[in-house]
């Protein structure tokens, strides 16, 4: 990371995020607008601090991750495999794909009073409702990617004595990865919306939680606390995601840079999805 | 010594040994969307030796790569049988080794990997199958190459992988599918005297399709012209130029000439 913040990407974005940092503490204190309603970064940081050392906020953003990991876990498994099992599957497909259109037609927030209904404001209700947001555009993804695999692999792989389960596992389902894979990343931001949504709704715990009784006990420096860790945890996950997959996929890295494996400092990203976390 | 024999000498029908691909009588016919029936091949004939380099040569349209995937059981035909050693191709096979006109090296294997992909298949050992891979990329020139993914290869490069992934197999014979036709000159003739050095060494059957007519003439025994609309074998003919064949050498340009005529002849009509 250190040798990033030399390249010229990295002193722009530091330069960009400095500068509104410094706009906005300027605004914040400049007595145009309510420091009260519009706390500075400066106060934002010292009350995180605060909340940080009491173990509050750990607490909140274990709790969130925890939320998130698992829902994410249990979606995007169930999407994938069955995903591939569609697209494997012509009576699978027959049977269960108008049901699963029209599902994946509701927006999944819509689910929220129900989820909460059924579960309660417990864990299952959120880990439920992440889990079936993520399911959806991960099975989309999948399916298409093995549906649409592309036959000269396939061809390639029968010439050279694949078949069934083996041509499955060693060609059709690497040839979709690409897919897939780009199916998990957009559900990593699906899933921080519903984690929010699921915790705005009625919670004990959480990020979105923090920031619902902030509102209530009028804490604007406290909402932007929770605003910012949200922004941290997406841009994180987004980070580790990309991360996993150069170290698990080394070819899909080489894929895009037409090179060598890239070197994480010199990396690009993959999709421009999720950049520009509020910095703190 | 005797595959310079088989090289130069005029193979024909009759000869004692059962040759080693038959085609016989092979119609195709496919049905489009809107359901007109489309004859792209007709009542093709031909027969292949053991260790032959054959050339199909033909105009786009003409059905030589549906002919091709009919070899390699990927297309069925809707008339007509093929027999590779003896026995009716009824799918794809690791005895019919293919390789591709687009580049089909999977992207998620290295190219050691790429080439030891059809022995892992067949169940042979880690140890064994890099060992296979490594003799393979060696004799496609490519000795270190095998860590490399396919992306970090040039197009030549990635073919001549192919290659040796197809010859992985240890295949009766190799289906070509105009293997060559997207790399510039210089490669593409670095690649025919390697084909040609690779095919006398291992002695392999080689079933070449190409549109080059040049090409067809540097690397086959035969050339056998398709014609299209619907693909017929317009001529079949010897080549006896001694190898290497150079566009300057005499009796390539006469060829070259003849071969021009049965395509274009048959083309106007």
């Amino acid at each position: 990371m250190a040798k990033a913040f030399f390249s010229r990407s990295a002193a722009l974005g530091l330069a960009g995020t400095g500068g509104f940092l410094i706009a906005w503490e300027a605004l914040s204190r400049s007595g145009l607008v309510s420091p009260v309603m519009l706390p500075a970064p400066s106060v934002v940081l010292r009350s995180g601090a605060a909340l940080a050392e009491t173990g509050e906020l750990g607490a909140h953003l274990a709790a969130s991750l925890w939320r998130a990991a698992l829902g994410f876990a249990i979606g995007a498994t169930l999407g994938v495999a069955s995903g591939v099992a569609f697209a494997r599957s012509d009576l699978l497909y027959g049977l269960f794909n108008p049901l699963v259109q029209v599902f994946r037609a509701i927006p999944s927030l819509a689910f929220v009073p129900l989820a909460i209904f059924w579960f309660g404001i417990g864990e299952t209700s959120k880990i439920f409702l992440i889990a079936w947001g993520v399911f959806f555009p991960v099975w989309v993804n999948a399916f298409i990617g093995v549906r649409d695999v592309s036959q000269l692999f396939v061809r390639a792989g029968e010439s050279l004595g694949a078949s069934g389960w083996r041509m499955l596992i060693f060609v059709v389902l690497p040839a979709a990865l690409p897919m897939i894979l780009a199916g998990l990343r957009v559900s990593l931001s699906i899933a921080m919306v519903l984690l929010v949504a699921a915790e705005l709704a009625g919670a004990l715990h959480g990020v979105g939680y923090l920031i619902q009784v902030s509102q209530q006990v009028f804490r604007v420096d406290l909402m932007f606390v929770g605003l910012a860790a949200l922004g941290l945890m997406g841009f994180a996950a987004d980070l580790v995601f990309e991360r996993a997959v150069r170290l698990l996929f080394p070819w899909y890295a080489a894929r895009e840079t037409g090179g060598r494996p890239a070197r994480a400092d010199d990396r690009r990203p993959m999709t421009s999805s999720l950049r520009g976390a509020p910095g703190a | 010594m005797t595959a310079a024999a088989i090289l130069e000498g005029p193979v024909t029908a009759g000869v004692s040994i059962r040759p080693l691909l038959e085609i016989d009588g092979v119609s195709h016919v496919y049905r489009s969307a809107l359901g007109t029936e489309t004859t792209a091949l007709d009542g093709v004939s031909l027969s292949v030796a053991r260790g032959e380099f054959v050339c199909l040569l033909g105009p786009s349209g003409c059905g030589k790569t549906t002919l091709l995937n009919m070899i390699a059981g990927f297309v069925t035909p809707s008339s007509g049988r093929i027999t590779v050693d003896g026995e009716t191709v009824r799918g794809p096979s690791p005895s019919r080794g293919v390789v591709f006109q687009d580049y089909s090296l999977f992207p998620w294997l290295t190219a050691g990997q790429n080439v030891a992909f059809g022995p892992r298949m067949a169940g042979q050992g880690p140890a064994a199958r890099r060992q296979t891979a490594r003799e393979l990329l060696a004799l496609v020139g490519l000795p270190d190459a095998a860590d490399r993914y396919p992306a970090e290869l040039s197009g030549g490069m990635k073919q001549r992988v192919a290659i040796a992934r197809a010859l992985a197999t240890d295949p009766a014979v190799l289906l070509m599918d105009e293997p060559f036709a997207a790399l510039d000159a210089m490669t593409r003739a670095a690649l025919q005297r390697q084909l040609l050095a690779i095919h006398e060494a291992r002695s392999k059957t080689v079933l070449f399709v190409t549109h080059n007519i040049a090409e067809a003439i540097t690397l086959g025994d035969r050339v056998v012209v398709l014609s299209p609309h619907p693909g017929r074998v317009a001529a079949d003919v010897t080549v006896d130029l001694p190898r290497p064949r150079r566009r300057t050498a005499p009796g390539f340009n006469a060829l070259y000439a003849h071969l021009a005529d049965a395509i274009g002849a048959e083309t106007t009509e």
